[in-house]
C-alpha cells in the first residue's frame, strides 16, 4: 500500500514522516524544505510512505509543488494522509477541499494540537469530520502525541472511505455532474473542475460535449470561473469555520511579540548583521580556527606515531610513504576541521529550524529585488555556507525563472564549509591576529560579488520584467534539538564519509602523480613527477595573480573541483613530500609554497572562493539549471569572474609589499 | 516623494495605500498574470475577504498583510493591483 504524506508548505510534514518511518529527514522552519519526494515505510507495517514538497493548492506554481500534483496524478495513491496545521486550519482546509475531489481516500492528521489549545483555539473535531466525510485524528508531530493512533488506523484502514459532500451552489454542482458523466478518466471531479477553469493543462480530457457545456456555464456567469470555483471553496470553508472552530481573536501571540523587535524598521537590519556575524564569528573566525588547531596537534602525532609504527614493523618505503604522505596527510588533514564544520552546521540548522530564514527573506527582498534577484534567493544562500549542493536544489522555491537561474549560478561564490579549510589554513597563517577579520572580509567579498554579478547578469544576460514574490511568514519554534543534533549528525558524517571515500582516492592518485614519473620510475624528486609536468602546463594561468610559476600551487586549485577540500589536502601532501620526513603539516615552510606572501595568499583564497565549484555542485548546477550549455555558462562564468578579482586583487595588495 | 493620504473607513483604494495597521476587504483582483492571478486566489485573496497590513519591510517594500488567520508577504507593485474597501 502507497500513502502520499500531503499537507501546505510548512505543516509539519517532514517531522511527521521522521516519527512514522524512524526516519531523519530533513526538517527546517521555512517553507519548501522538501524539494523532492522521499519514500520511507510506516513502522511496524508494510506501508510505503511518501514524504512530498508541501503544496497550497493542487494548482502548482513552482516546480517542486509540480512533483507533488503528478505524483498524485501519475501513482497509485492508496491513501492520503493530509496534515493541516491547527494553527491556520482556514487556509490549510483549502487544500484539502481539493484533495477530497480526487479519486483516492483522505485521512486528515490535525497537526500543532497541542499549540492551536495553547493559543485557545477550540476546534470542534466531530462536527469538522461530519463536514469533511473523513477521519480526523489531531495530533502533535513535535510532542509525539497521536502519532501512535494514526499509524493504527492506517494500519487497520478505520478510516472513512469519504464520499465528500458536495460543496458547490446549485448550478455549479448540476454542471459538474453533467461533465462528470461525460469523464472516462479517475478523478472525474477534479478534472471537471479544471476544465470549467479552464486550465489548459488538462484539454486533452474535453469529450465533445464537454466544451459546449463549459462555454455555455461561462457565459451564464459571466465571470472568470476560476475565481468562481475558488470563492466557492472559501465559501465552503468559511462556513465550516465558523461552526467548527472557537478563538479568541486579538490575542497576541509569542510570534508578534519576538517580531516586533526581530522585523522593527530600525532593528530588523542591524539584528541580522548581529547574528550572521556571530554565526561566522564562531564557525569560520577566530573561535573556529582554534578548534582546528586543538584537533590538528592529534593528527600530526597520529601521523608521526604511524611513521614510527610501519618503521618497526619493516614496512617498505613506499608503503609507508603512501599511508603517511599519502593517506593521513590528505585525507586526515580533513578531520582537523570536524569541529569548526559541526559548529557551522549547528548554527544553521538552528536558523532554519526557528523561521526566522523566511524573514530574512521578506525584509532583505528589496535590496535583491534591485539586482533582479528575490528575498527567497537568501535562503539558499544561507545554505550554501554549508553545501552549495542542497543549496542549489533549494533554489526551486523561486517562481520567476529569471531569479531562479540568477540565483543557481549565484549560489556557489558562497564560501562553502568546504572552503572553509582553505580559508582557515591560508588566513591563520598568513595573517595571525588578523586572521577573523581577514576571513570575515571574504564573506563580506562575496557578498559584493554577489551583488554585482548579479547586477551585470541582470544587465547582460536576463533582461526582463520585474517579477511577484509571494512568501508565507511561519510562526516560531523552538527548534526541536534531537532533530537538529541529528542533523548535524548526518552532515559531520557525511563529510567524514567523504574523506574517507573521495579524498582518500584522490589523495592516493596524488600521491601516486607525485611519487611516480611518466615513465613510471619510483622517488623521482618532486619536480620530475608526473604532477609537476601536468602542473607546468597550466601554472602560467594562476601567474598574474600568484607572481610565480607554481605547478604546485596549479595542481592543488585544480583539485578543488573533485572537492574544495581537497585543496588543502593536495597542498598538505606535496609539501610533506618534498620534505623528506612528514612531521605535521607545515605547508608554508616547505619549499613547495614558500613563495607565497599575503597577498598572493589573499589572491589565491579569492579564486578558490569564486572559480567553479566542486563536481558536486557542477552537477547540481546541471540539474537544476536543465542544459549541458547554461552548466558551462555558469561555470566559465564564475572561473572567469574569479581569475580576474584574483587578479586585481593581487596586483593591488602586491603594491603595498613591494612599497613597504 | 508623495506623502502618503491616510485613507478613511468606507474609502476605495488599492492595498498598497493602506499603512501598517489598517484593515480593508478585498473588492477586486486586477492582477494580470494568469498563473500569479491563480495563485493570489488560492492563498485566500479573494473578494470579500478581509486583509490587515501587519506591517512594512523596513526598506518600504515588500508588505507582510494578516489574512485567515496567517501571514503572507507580497511586493508592493502586486499590491496595487487589489482594490479594496477599507475598513
Amino acid at each position: 500500500m502507497k500513502v502520499a504524506l500531503i499537507g501546505n508548505q510548512n505543516s509539519g510534514k517532514t517531522t511527521l514522516f521522521n516519527l512514522l518511518t524512524g526516519n531523519n529527514q530533513k526538517i527546517g522552519n521555512w517553507p519548501g524544505v522538501t524539494i523532492e519526494k522521499k519514500e520511507g515505510r510506516i513502522r511496524s507495517t508494510d506501508f510505503d510512505i511518501i514524504d512530498l514538497p508541501g503544496v497550497y493548492s493542487l494548482t502548482p506554481y513552482t516546480i517542486e509543488e509540480a512533483i507533488t500534483r503528478n505524483y498524485l496524478f501519475e501513482e497509485d495513491v492508496d491513501l492520503i494522509l493530509n496534515i493541516l496545521d491547527s494553527t491556520n486550519l482556514e487556509r490549510s482546509l483549502y487544500l484539502t477541499t481539493q484533495l477530497l475531489e480526487l479519486d483516492i481516500p483522505v485521512l486528515v492528521a490535525l497537526n500543532m494540537s497541542d499549540i492551536a489549545l495553547q493559543r485557545g483555539i477550540k476546534i470542534d473535531y466531530k462536527y469538522l469530520e461530519e463536514k469533511l466525510d473523513t477521519t480526523l485524528i489531531p495530533i502533535s508531530a513535535l510532542k509525539k502525541t497521536g502519532v501512535f493512533d494514526l499509524i493504527q488506523v492506517i494500519k487497520q484502514g478505520s478510516y472513512r472511505k469519504n464520499n465528500y459532500e458536495h460543496i458547490y451552489d446549485h448550478d455549479l454542482e448540476k454542471c459538474l455532474n453533467t461533465l462528470e458523466k461525460e469523464l472516462t478518466h479517475k478523478h472525474k471531479r477534479y478534472i471537471a473542475i479544471k476544465l470549467l477553469e479552464e486550465d489548459h493543462a488538462y484539454d486533452e480530457y474535453h469529450q465533445n460535449g464537454s466544451k459546449n457545456l463549459v462555454n455555455s456555464l461561462c457565459e451564464n456567469y459571466q465571470r472568470d470561473m476560476e475565481q468562481v470555483i475558488v470563492d466557492e471553496r472559501y465559501r465552503y470553508i468559511e462556513f465550516i469555520r465558523d461552526e467548527a472552530i472557537q478563538s479568541n481573536k486579538d490575542h497576541m501571540t509569542v510570534t508578534d511579540k519576538l517580531d516586533r523587535i526581530i522585523l522593527n524598521k530600525y532593528l530588523a537590519i542591524p539584528i541580522f548583521v548581529l547574528i550572521m556575524f556571530t554565526v561566522y564569528y564562531l564557525a569560520a573566525g577566530p573561535f573556529g580556527s582554534m578548534t582546528v588547531d586543538f584537533v590538528d596537534k592529534y593528527v600530526s602525532s597520529f601521523g608521526v606515531w604511524m611513521f614510527d609504527t610501519l618503521t618497526n614493523l619493516g614496512a617498505s618505503e613506499w608503503s609507508r610513504s603512501l599511508v603517511v604522505d599519502g593517506i593521513i596527510a590528505g585525507a586526515g588533514a580533513m578531520l582537523n576541521f570536524i569541529p569548526q564544520l559541526a559548529i557551522l552546521f549547528l548554527l544553521i540548522s538552528f536558523l532554519e529550524s526557528t523561521g526566522y530564514m523566511s524573514r530574512i527573506a521578506f525584509f532583505l527582498d528589496r535590496v535583491f529585488q534591485k539586482v533582479g534577484l528575490s528575498g527567497k534567493s537568501l535562503i539558499p544562500f544561507i545554505i550554501g555556507s554549508g553545501c552549495s549542493v542542497p543549496a542549489i536544489m533549494s533554489a526551486r522555491t523561486i517562481h520567476d525563472e529569471t531569479e531562479k537561474k540568477m540565483t543557481i549560478m549565484l549560489t556557489p561564490f558562497v564560501p562553502c564549509s568546504a572552503k572553509l579549510p582553505i580559508i582557515t589554513l591560508f588566513a591563520g597563517y598568513f595573517f595571525g591576529d588578523y586572521s577573523g577579520i581577514v576571513s570575515a572580509s571574504l564573506y563580506f567579498f562575496a557578498v559584493i560579488v554577489i551583488i554585482t554579478s548579479a547586477f551585470i547578469m541582470k544587465q547582460l544576460l536576463f533582461r526582463g520584467k520585474a517579477s511577484s514574490f509571494i512568501l508565507e511568514l511561519p510562526n516560531y519554534k523552538l527548534p526541536h534539538f534531537g532533530f537538529m543534533f541529528k542533523d548535524v549528525g548526518d552532515k559531520v558524517f557525511a563529510f567524514i564519509k567523504q574523506a574517507g571515500s573521495i579524498i582518500l582516492l584522490a589523495s592516493i592518485g596524488v600521491w601516486f602523480l607525485l611519487s611516480f614519473s611518466f615513465s613510471l620510475e619510483y622517488g623521482v624528486p618532486a619536480d620530475q613527477s608526473m604532477l609537476a609536468q601536468i602542473g607546468n602546463v597550466f601554472s602560467w594561468v594562476l601567474y598574474p595573480f600568484l607572481g610565480e610559476l607554481s605547478w604546485e600551487a596549479t595542481v592543488s586549485a585544480m583539485q578543488g573541483l573533485v572537492a574544495k577540500e581537497q585543496v588543502v589536502a593536495s597542498m598538505a601532501i606535496i609539501a610533506g613530500y618534498s620534505e623528506e620526513v612528514s612531521d605535521g603539516i607545515f605547508i608554508f615552510n616547505s619549499q613547495a609554497f614558500s613563495f607565497f606572501t599575503p597577498a598572493s595568499a589573499y589572491a589565491f583564497m579569492v579564486f578558490n572562493l569564486f572559480s567553479a565549484p566542486c563536481f558536486g555542485a557542477i552537477g547540481a548546477m546541471r540539474r537544476e539549471l536543465g542544459t549541458t550549455k547554461r552548466m558551462w555558462k555558469a561555470v566559465f562564468f564564475q572561473t572567469g569572474i574569479a581569475w580576474v578579482i584574483a587578479t586585481i586583487v593581487y596586483q593591488f595588495l602586491h603594491i603595498f609589499e613591494v612599497v613597504l | 516623494m508623495v506623502k502618503k493620504i491616510k485613507h478613511k473607513k468606507n474609502d476605495l483604494a488599492v492595498l498598497a495605500d493602506l499603512s501598517i495597521g489598517q484593515k480593508a476587504k478585498v473588492v477586486k483582483l486586477n492582477t494580470i498574470d494568469k498563473a500569479l492571478r491563480r495563485r493570489l486566489l488560492d492563498m485566500g485573496i479573494t473578494e470579500g475577504v478581509q486583509i490587515k497590513v501587519k506591517r512594512i519591510a523596513p526598506l518600504g517594500d515588500p508588505y507582510d498583510i494578516e489574512l485567515r488567520g496567517y501571514e503572507l508577504c507580497l511586493r508592493k507593485k502586486d499590491l496595487m493591483l487589489i482594490d479594496v474597501e477599507v475598513m
